[in-house]
């Protein structure tokens, strides 16, 4: 072989120069990495909102124990302060151990008392002991916190008691007590059992001398309600307004009393579980605000009875309202959270953390040790547990969203108060005791509310409009009209909400049976306009060219716009009648004669205005994809058919409109995704009530106007918080599914029109 | 069977006429819904700054005593009446003196009125406080004299210059509260941070620095209060339509003139004063009087902003779609995506923009480096550059959309001929492919801004406010303030329209500021349209 003589191929003049390779190389680099990372972070903004909502269904996490031994001893109470810091243990000799300290403290009982039964409020920290004698005694527990130089917080604990006082006979233990203040009015219970008879004594506690440092308090009249109890007494209540009083029995029943003028009316004997097999009360507890009783039984069975007005009654009785998840056996000891409708119980070793409102278990675990008595505190971040062997064990809580979850957010709940379960929204109240309502479909049906008269307006005029522009109108006037819709499009919706709100909901509240007229008058007229146009001689139709026809219609528009709403009063005289209540004879007034004959309200900022204008807005939209749609269609087809002798509208109506059908769904999904998310205007034009009816002279409240409302108030990370970016999700969820099959329907349209 | 052949009528006519009448129907409303809708907007909006005259109305009141009242009339309408009763026409006026009426507004039963008069020289004065003033000049008066009677032939050109003087006088304070001893207190700060540092024979002459700047400071606002002074020293007195004499200090006077003086002119020379004053203006007396002057340099700004982040990024990810990724399912839903997230709802983006622009990023950098501020949020707060930012998120599928259009409509030859004469890929972008598309993304880019500048509800989330101390862009260091909160158009009607304590006087404002909005609007989407145009029929005759 030949040595193979060295070429020089390429001059010098034709290679690439290096800057070009390395330039083109870095920008290869660049736009790649560049295009992908914007891509992927606008998908980032789903999975950011997503992070946001899914503490909303998540369950509490209770930390590790922390174990602190208390001294041995015959415990009566247990409690804990503000910050879950250091839980106490009081014993039957009146003392008292404070975790962390060296040794129990007395609380100043007298020596030779001995507890026998106590009570314990973790909002007030108070302790309301009974003793072996007979007597009441109101201990209270003090933490104060003591701030050093770099802000670190340390406790400074005490203890002291009121003067005993003989609620029961003397010499006999008392066995269950209870005791309420409410501003002036103290109210002290007790379960007794004296020489073989059975007493709950109440008695109303006045208060000596003035401020409540010093003041002692003394009792007043003791009065009796055992004798008006079915059974032997076991457990007493006093709700916080010091009004109620609540005695279950050994055999099951629970007995409502309420104070009223000094006397104590029985409102109400239930029994719990009638229908249980063991019909006995195990335990029976106050949830927060003291208007719900939390029920168990000897075989586990849990259930809340609730204050509410039933079947119609006047007076608030108990009925049940909630059952949860059974427990393995009634439960021994009960807290309850002071900042929301939670609750922990305990039966042998398992503990159970509930919340009342949704019925849902949020958290529960077999501890493995015999829980004695459980508390919260009122922070709602530490529970306590005190074991058999008087350990201490601590846990910190992290349950940010106890109120949250699919039930309270999806289902019907049945709130305190009210007479059935239903879907509310009201996220903030003026109590304390005020629990926020959260139901999402409130907000979806006010959504659907909203796009429904939308689109009932909106459709009509905007397929109808799309169809004349594609096959009928002149092609002079496109270059104008396209324009003149796609401004339309653009209009910012806040002008279009202020304008509904200030200028078209003040006309149309006293014109209402006009503006009936005028939907009624316009389709008759252009029908009627067109059937005598088209029987007219054809020296006179050849005045109007054809495609020239909206214009013909503008004039005719305007005079039966005019008719209908100088008709309107004529037939709001006619029909919408009420009797006049100061008098004889009737008064024609829509506004009345509505709330007449329905039942539903009548309001000024109405779904009638909002459907108006959100359809407004939407018409471009729907105009505009619709017209496109419509005039793409091959023109072969349309020649096709004129050509065999079918009028334009036949050619319209029965080929280009069936071609072109599902780019018209789809313009249609499009406007339904625009007036779903529209804002503004729903914000401005609407009373903004999350009501749930479909009524059209109310207003109602939508996904994005209650974001709109309630966000800027919000605190981050709360549960309004999330619930409201759980809203957002829904909405974005809602059009990006319409959106996207309405882009699969117009790909797929073009494909046909690309074969046919 | 024979076919029968139609009969020939005199009268022929085609299947489905009433039907595409119609279909006319339908767009006849759509347009003169858009068409009545602009009309609304712009004849009240352009009514606001025409002055109007003033008219006297006689009437008895309630108990039958004659009364007299000045005021302009605003709208004619029908009352509610009792129950079975005809209804009663009824004018509003605008009668001014809210200090007086404790209203501006009053509405008059026209059967009542006995007469009407257009009194020659009724006075509307312009006031710092409590909106205008409607009366009859007495006197100019100058201390606790009498003063320069109305009747004196020389009362007109006295008071016009009184005026002229003080409105100079006010700019000066102005400025030397604002500026000079702004820079003063700057610099007297800025000298002690220093003299607590530096060296002891240093803190000598830096002390004896402060205290010429403090002296400098004494006498500064010693000026500013002699000018205060002066402004309060002349006053006008004027008599209500009621017979109540008022006076009003020339200092506290903007603008007066005499409405039933006027001829078509210089009414039309004060309608373009009204018009530059609301144009250039800062809002007064909670936004219902003054300018929007604020307003416009918000969305201005925001809009701007918001369209120097959109356009590199969104270009950048278009060209990737379309140039650099391998076509096929994948990049195809991914386009579809892209095209529905411009359909996704705007609160969405408010929302993720409050979530993660304000409280995540914002709070992170809080924590970071302005820790000795917290629990005051310095940056994680709503402020212009995280609004800008989250209407750039919003208007990126926008963009995305119009360039990938754009790119797409480059003809393929001119792409294979700069690649046929060895350009690498990136130069035939570079200067084959974005020069050809820079009108199409133009076009997606105004699109995009006619949106960012119209839409309100995310910008209630994350910045806006109704009355911004300061402007984002001023001539304090850093000059730029990302972390400010600024006014926008769009809110400012919101807020208008259902915040306002008196929203009847607010009206007028809003929809004047209503129409500037859309005007903007319409303006920008014009300019799209025709540019699209432009670009259509460019790329009509360059096909291959």
């Amino acid at each position: 072989m030949d040595p193979v003589p060295e070429v020089r191929l390429a001059a010098d003049r034709f290679a690439t120069s290096r800057t070009t390779l390395v330039v083109d190389r870095f920008m290869t680099w660049f736009i790649k990495v560049g295009g992908l990372a914007i891509i992927v972070a606008v998908f980032g903004i789903f999975v950011f909102i997503l992070l946001q909502i899914l503490p909303l269904f998540q369950g509490a996490k209770v930390g590790e124990d922390r174990i602190v031994q208390a001294p041995a001893g015959a415990t009566v109470g247990f409690g804990i302060d503000e910050w879950g810091e250091m839980p106490f243990v009081a014993y039957r000799d009146g003392s008292v151990f404070f975790a962390g300290a060296a040794a129990p403290v007395s609380m100043g009982l007298p020596a030779s008392a001995v507890v026998t039964s106590s009570s314990y409020n973790v909002y007030d920290q108070r302790l309301t002991l009974g003793t072996d004698s007979g007597a009441l005694s109101i201990a209270t527990i003090a933490y104060d916190p003591k701030y050093d130089s770099h802000s670190k917080r340390t406790l400074d604990v005490s203890a002291r008691t009121s003067t005993p006082m003989q609620l029961g006979s003397p010499g006999f233990p008392l066995l269950s007590v209870a005791y309420a203040e409410a501003g002036d009015e103290r109210l002290a219970a007790a379960v007794q059992e004296a020489d073989g008879r059975h007493h709950v004594w109440v008695a109303v506690l006045e208060s000596s001398g003035g401020l409540s440092e010093s003041a002692e308090l003394t009792l007043g009249e003791r009065i009796d309600l055992a004798p008006q109890l079915p059974g032997k007494p076991e457990r007493v209540l006093i709700d916080n307004r010091a009004e109620s009083v609540i005695v279950t029995t050994a055999t099951g029943s629970v007995c409502y009393f309420y104070r009223h003028d000094g006397a104590y009316e029985k409102r109400q004997f239930f029994i719990p579980f009638d229908d249980q097999v063991d019909r006995r009360v195990a335990s029976m507890d106050f949830l927060l605000g003291d208007v719900s009783l939390v029920l168990t039984n000897p075989a586990g069975c849990n259930r809340i009875f609730s204050l509410h007005h039933r079947d119609g009654g006047d007076i608030r009785t108990f009925g049940q309202t909630k059952e949860l998840a059974p427990l393995p056996a009634g439960a021994e000891t009960f807290a309850v959270s002071t900042r929301n409708k939670a609750y922990v119980v305990s039966a042998g070793s398992t503990v159970s953390l509930r919340y009342g409102t949704t019925a849902h278990v949020r958290w529960e675990r077999d501890l493995g040790y015999r829980v004695r008595a459980a508390v919260m505190n009122s922070k709602y971040d530490h529970l306590a547990f005190l074991d058999d062997r008087n350990a201490i064990h601590l846990r910190s809580l992290d349950d940010p969203h106890p109120e949250a979850g699919f039930q309270a957010l999806f289902g019907k709940v049945w709130y305190e108060g009210a007479s059935a379960p239903r879907f509310e929204w009201q996220s903030s109240g003026g109590s304390d005791d005020f629990e926020p309502k959260l139901s999402m479909i409130n907000l979806l049906v006010g959504t659907l509310k909203g796009t429904l008269y939308a689109m009932l307006f909106a459709v009509p005029i905007a397929v109808l409009g799309a169809m004349y522009t594609a096959e009928f109108m002149h092609p002079r006037f496109r270059a104008v009209v396209k324009p003149t819709v796609e401004i339309m499009a653009s209009l910012p919706s806040v002008v279009l909400g202020f304008l509904a709100a200030q200028w078209l909901a003040p006309l149309i509240e006293m014109r209402v049976p006009s503006v009936l007229m005028i939907t009624l008058l316009v389709p008759a007229a252009a029908f009627l306009l067109g059937w005598i146009w088209s029987r007219l001689p054809m020296s006179m139709r050849s005045r109007i060219r054809p495609g020239y026809e909206f214009i013909a219609f503008v004039p005719v528009l305007f005079a039966v716009c005019w008719l209908g709403w100088m008709l309107g009063p004529v037939l709001e005289a006619l029909v919408f009648t009420v009797p006049d209540p100061n008098g004889s004879g009737r008064i024609a007034d829509f506004r009345r004669w509505w709330p007449a004959v329905t039942g539903c309200s009548f309001e000024q900022r109405n779904s009638l205005v909002v459907g108006f204008m959100m359809g407004f807005a939407v018409i471009p939209i729907i105009f505009t994809i619709a017209e496109d749609a419509l005039s793409n269609v091959p023109k072969a087809l349309r020649s096709g058919s004129l050509a065999l002798g079918a009028s334009r509208w036949q050619t319209a109506y029965s080929i280009v409109l069936p071609t072109a059908s599902a780019g018209i769904f789809s313009a249609l999904m499009i406007g339904l995704g625009r007036a779903i998310g529209e804002t503004m205007i729903v914000v401005m034009a609407t009373g903004n009530t999350p009501i749930l009816d479909m009524n059209i002279f109310n207003g109602m409240r939508t996904l994005s106007a209650n974001i709109a409302v309630e966000l800027p108030e919000a605190s981050e990370g709360g549960t309004l918080y999330r619930t409201l970016f759980l809203g957002a999700m829904l909405l974005f969820g809602m059009t990006f599914i319409i959106n996207t099959v309405a882009e699969l329907l117009r790909q797929h349209l073009r494909e046909k029109y690309r074969t046919v | 069977m024979s076919a029968q052949l139609p009969k020939t009528k005199g009268i022929h006519h085609t299947k489905g006429e009433p039907l595409v009448w119609l279909t006319a129907m339908g767009l006849t409303i759509g347009l003169v819904m858009v068409a009545s809708l602009l009309l609304v907007i712009i004849s009240q909006g352009v009514g606001v700054f025409w002055p109007k005259r003033v008219t006297r109305f006689v009437l008895p009141d309630e108990s039958g005593k004659r009364i007299e009242v000045d005021g302009v009339v605003v709208k004619r309408q029908l009352k509610t009446a009792e129950a079975g009763k005809a209804p009663i026409e009824e004018i509003q006026i605008y009668t001014g003196n809210r200090e007086v009426y404790s209203l501006a507004f009053r509405y008059l039963d026209v059967h009542r009125i006995t007469s009407e008069s257009l009194p020659a020289d009724a006075l509307l004065i312009e006031r710092l406080e409590n909106g205008n003033a409607i009366g009859t000049p007495i006197s100019l008066k100058t201390g606790s004299s009498t003063g320069l009677p109305a009747e004196d032939p020389s009362f007109r050109s006295g008071l016009a210059k009184a005026i002229e003087e003080a409105s100079a006088r006010r700019s000066a304070i102005d400025h030397l509260e604002k500026h000079v001893i702004g820079r003063n207190a700057a610099e007297i700060s800025e000298l002690e941070v220093r003299a607590k540092s530096a060296a002891p024979d240093r803190q000598q002459a830096l002390e004896a620095d402060i205290a010429t700047l403090k002296t400098r400071y004494q006498e500064l606002a010693a000026e500013a209060k002699r000018l205060r002074k002066v402004q309060n020293e002349q006053s006008l007195e004027y008599r209500l339509a009621s017979g109540e004499t008022r006076t009003v200090a020339i200092g506290s006077i903007i603008d007066h003139h005499y409405p039933n003086q006027l001829g078509f002119l210089s009414r039309f020379g004060r309608f373009c004063e009204n018009l530059w004053n609301f144009v250039s203006e800062r809002p007064r007396e909670a936004n219902t009087e003054g300018g929007i002057f604020p307003a416009i340099f918000g969305t201005f700004v925001m809009t701007l902003l918001m369209s120097l982040l959109v356009a590199p990024f969104g270009v950048l990810a278009a060209i990737y779609l379309r140039e650099y990724a391998k076509q096929g399912p994948i990049v195809r839903m991914v386009r579809i995506a892209v095209n529905n997230l411009a359909g996704v709802p705007s609160i969405v983006f408010g929302v993720f923009g409050l979530g993660f622009f304000v409280y995540f990023v914002g709070g992170s950098i809080d924590r970071a480096f302005f820790s000795q501020c917290l629990p005051n949020p310095t940056v994680g707060t709503g402020g212009i550059g995280w609004a800008a930012m989250t209407l750039a998120l919003m208007t990126l599928p926008v963009v995305i959309v119009a360039t990938e259009e754009a790119v797409v409509a480059v003809p393929r030859g001119a792409r294979e001929g700069s690649l046929a004469c060895g350009a690498s890929k990136w130069q035939t972008i570079q200067r084959i492919v974005l020069p050809a598309a820079v009108p199409g993304i133009l076009t997606g880019m105004i699109l995009a801004m006619a949106r960012g500048a119209g839409e309100v509800a995310p910008l209630m989330l994350v910045g806006v406010v109704k009355l911004a101390p300061s402007l984002p862009l001023d001539l304090e260091y850093p000059f730029f303030h990302l972390n400010q909160k600024f006014m926008h158009l769009g809110f400012h009607i919101y807020d208008l329209g259902f915040q306002s304590p008196d929203s009847e006087a607010a009206r007028p404002m809003v929809f004047a500021t209503t129409l500037f909005l859309i005007l903007l609007v319409i303006v920008l989407n014009l300019g799209a349209i025709l540019l699209r145009e432009r670009l259509r029929r460019r790329f009509a005759t360059a096909a291959f």
